[in-house]
């Protein structure tokens, strides 16, 4: 369980977020709104350790990780993507999985480069896995092609496979539908509803597309200028007044 | 288990080599982990770091001021002539971890290389100065270095373990890493991995794997100068990486063999050579930036790098 309290944001004299309390549960999907500029992303940032808070808490599990870098964070169960695409462009869609299991390798320096027993075993096993996670995905083609070789929706999928190889109890998907065609878009629904729904995974998720939104929230915050304006199940922010004059009102 | 065919096919050349060529073979072995160490950082990693040949260098000196003044035997230098590379290493991790990166990088670490060309000019009593140190006659483990075929089978020996170990490296959970902090370092933190770590990594062993070059150079040639540790070598360092190919150790192994026979082919023709040598590394850096191993793998798949293995 992910838990904000009172969070801010500040830029350089610029308020990104004010005030910003949160809570994402396992088994949720939890919709993030608003306009751009929003703070959407800036939140983001600020959960994974990217950007800092002047104000407030974040605690994952009842443990504070606001203070922490990135990839402590990370260690700790949150995985993330990016809006504009965080694969690694020159390896292949196994070798990004792979790069997600990093953590669950148990393998020493000196046992792989003497290419200990431990350390090759430690490897295989995490290479199954990964190979496994791309066939249970649907994308087990695509294996060794090179991800800045594939399409913007495989890129986006080989995104999502790499941030849930290690069993994250939370995901932050930052506008995973973008760019991509209807029937993709409705496998990507899919996708998220049984991440949450099969594997219990907090996701927090940032979408413009309200069609999207409203097949795959439990819960819907909606935020404007830094403020979280309104909170609630799918079927009442529609109806939300304040919400239809900030954001719905601007589409 | 592929690995081997090339040493093992290698074992055969003093067979065939007068005295000169064995020389020049044994100099492209020096050459392979100079451009296999240098790779890492250049190429793996991505990093504008041209501490290269200050780490040759340091690796060079260490090892023949242990042996001229200790009288250490050459066994037992390559060690602390890795770990002197090593430790250069790490000073210029410490300088790309600070947010010094791309061109100051480059200029922070190409100053060093020639700071210590200047200390090794002026460190007359430890240095020996311009005229520089010659290095006394030596032995691996009783087996005397006095001759090509000898050092030979001994660099084939350490170049073989050492290239190994790197491959072993590349093709694991560190070779991913390395990598993938070069294609996208915030989103290599995303995936719970230290990336400072990893960058402090892949220069210390970079310069452990060139200090030992060094070290080696120091016995083949014989005496160092600093006059071996200038920008000059630097570009020659930089060339075999680039026309080898960039993050690839098959490349690594091409562009050192390559670059290191190639003046051979121009001995009959003084001058031609420089030019021939620029006009290498344009025609790489435009038709072929991704080098030799790029065209080798199109030719034979399996020659593409990967980072990992099939076992």
């Amino acid at each position: 369980m992910l838990e904000l309290q009172h969070v801010g944001v500040r830029f350089a004299g610029l308020q990104a977020l004010s005030d910003v309390s949160l809570t994402a549960r396992g088994g949720a999907v939890h919709a993030l709104i608003g306009p751009n500029g929003a703070g959407k992303t800036t939140l983001f940032n600020a959960i994974s350790g990217y950007v800092a808070l002047s104000a407030g808490t974040i605690a994952l599990d009842g443990a504070p990780i606001h203070g922490l870098t990135p990839h402590q964070i990370a260690a700790k169960g949150l995985r993330r993507t990016f809006q504009n695409g965080g694969l690694f462009a020159e390896l292949t869609a196994l070798e990004n999985v792979l790069a997600g299991l990093h953590a669950r390798i148990d393998a020493s320096f000196a046992g792989i480069l003497f290419g200990s027993r431990a350390a090759r075993a430690a490897e295989r096993e995490a290479l199954a896995r990964a190979r496994e996670l791309l066939r249970a995905m649907g994308v087990a083609h695509l294996a060794d092609q090179p991800v800045k070789t594939l399409s913007g929706g495989q890129q986006r999928t080989i995104e999502i496979v790499r941030a849930v190889a290690a069993d994250p109890p939370l995901l932050l998907l930052d506008e995973p539908a973008v760019g991509l065609a209807p029937p993709v878009r409705a496998q990507l629904v899919d996708l998220i509803r049984r991440l949450a729904g099969e594997r219990g995974i907090a996701v927090l998720l940032i979408e413009h597309a309200v069609d999207l939104v409203m097949a795959v929230a439990d819960v819907v915050a909606v935020f404007n200028g830094g403020v979280k304006i309104a909170e609630g199940a799918p079927a009442v922010i529609r109806r939300d007044p304040a919400v239809l004059e900030a954001y719905l009102g601007h589409v | 288990m592929r690995f081997y065919i090339l040493p093992l096919a290698a074992l055969a050349i003093p067979l065939v080599a007068n005295p000169y060529t064995q020389f020049m073979v044994n100099l492209m072995l020096v050459y392979v982990l100079v451009a296999v160490g240098f790779n890492l950082v250049l190429g793996n990693l991505g990093q504008l770091a041209f501490a290269n040949t200050a780490l040759f260098g340091i690796g060079a000196y260490s090892a023949a001021m242990l042996m001229a003044h200790a009288g250490w035997p050459f066994w037992l230098v390559i060690v602390p002539a890795g770990l002197a590379g090593a430790a250069a290493g790490f000073l210029a991790s410490v300088t790309a971890l600070r947010g010094i990166r791309v061109y100051y990088l480059a200029i922070v670490t190409l100053a060093f290389g020639e700071l210590l060309r200047w200390s090794y000019i002026h460190g007359e009593r430890a240095t020996g100065g311009t005229d520089g140190l010659a290095v006394p006659n030596s032995h691996f483990f009783g087996i005397a270095l006095d001759s090509e075929t000898a050092r030979f089978y001994v660099f084939l020996l350490i170049v073989t373990v050492l290239v190994k170990a790197v491959s072993n490296l590349l093709q694991s959970k560190i070779g991913r890493a390395i990598v993938a902090i070069r294609d996208n370092e915030l989103a290599t933190a995303s995936l719970a991995i230290p990336t400072g770590r990893y960058i402090v990594l892949a220069f210390t062993l970079s310069g452990f794997v060139v200090g030992i070059a060094g070290s080696l150079f120091a016995v083949l040639i014989g005496r160092v100068i600093p006059e071996s540790f200038g920008l000059i070598e630097l570009i020659l360092h930089f060339a075999m990486v680039l026309v080898g190919g960039l993050g690839s150790l098959l490349g690594s192994v091409l562009g050192a063999v390559a670059l290191t026979a190639l003046p051979e082919f121009f001995r009959r023709f003084p001058g031609l050579y420089e030019m021939f040598f620029g006009g290498l590394l344009i025609v790489f850096l435009l038709v072929q930036p991704r080098g030799l191993s790029a065209l080798a793998a199109r030719w034979w798949q399996p020659l593409r790098d990967r980072y990992y293995r099939e076992h």
